[in-house]
């Protein structure tokens, strides 16, 4: 599954840290998951769709062979 | 994060301590010729003597300080984190019974099971699990020097 969280955060202008706050986990888990390295639950999916006010499918997508 | 029955994140230090203490406890213990789980060897005073006392004593100590350093909770007890410590424990489940089962077909003595299950998962898990969290830091840090 990949994500364009990082574009997000650019338009938003916010830090991984402002997010990491905003959805009560560790600079760590943003910095992973940004980084494909850690697939989130559903639930912090969606707190991370909600910060950014916009659909999960549009800061989600799957990819070839998920 | 829901509260997943884990020990507050002091009792990391607290943990560390104990295993600290048990240290210079087994080495008074064993210059007055007492023995310690370190040796594994069955007390030779009888039950609740002062030698298998002392064996409760040092054994509780040292595992139980283990248990706290294990099963802590992180700063930010997150889903990560928990993934990863999940992880570990089935690691450590896995190493701990290879190593069972190959000192069960290969070592007559049967006294070191008890060694095996005091130390085995629990220092497996704390290595393992600190090793990733270190990982974990390591790419935070090296993706901040970009």
């Amino acid at each position: 599954m990949k994500n364009n969280i990082r574009v997000e955060r650019a338009i938003k202008n916010i830090t991984q840290a402002d997010l990491a706050e905003a959805v009560n986990v560790s600079r760590q888990t943003i910095n992973t998951i940004e980084s494909n390295k850690y697939v989130p639950s559903t639930v912090l999916a969606l707190k991370i769709a909600r910060v950014f006010e916009k659909p999960v499918e549009q800061i989600f997508q799957l990819e070839e062979g998920d | 994060m829901k509260n997943r029955v884990l020990f507050p994140y002091w009792f990391r230090y607290l943990g560390w301590g104990l295993v600290i203490l048990h240290v210079p406890l087994s080495m008074l213990g064993k210059s007055h010729g007492m023995v310690n789980i370190m040796d594994a060897q069955p007390t030779s005073g009888g039950a609740f003597s002062g030698e298998h006392l002392f064996f409760i004593c040092t054994t509780l100590i040292m595992s139980s300080g283990l248990f706290f350093v294990a099963f802590a909770k992180e700063r930010i007890e997150d889903e990560q984190i928990w993934q990863i410590r999940l992880d570990s424990l089935r690691w450590a489940i896995y190493v701990n019974y290879i190593i069972l089962i190959a000192s069960l077909v290969f070592i007559e003595d049967v006294g070191h099971i008890l060694e095996l299950d005091f130390w085995v998962p629990l220092l497996f898990f704390i290595i393992r699990f600190r090793w990733m969290i270190w990982r974990l830091n390591r790419s935070l840090s090296r993706e901040d020097g970009r």
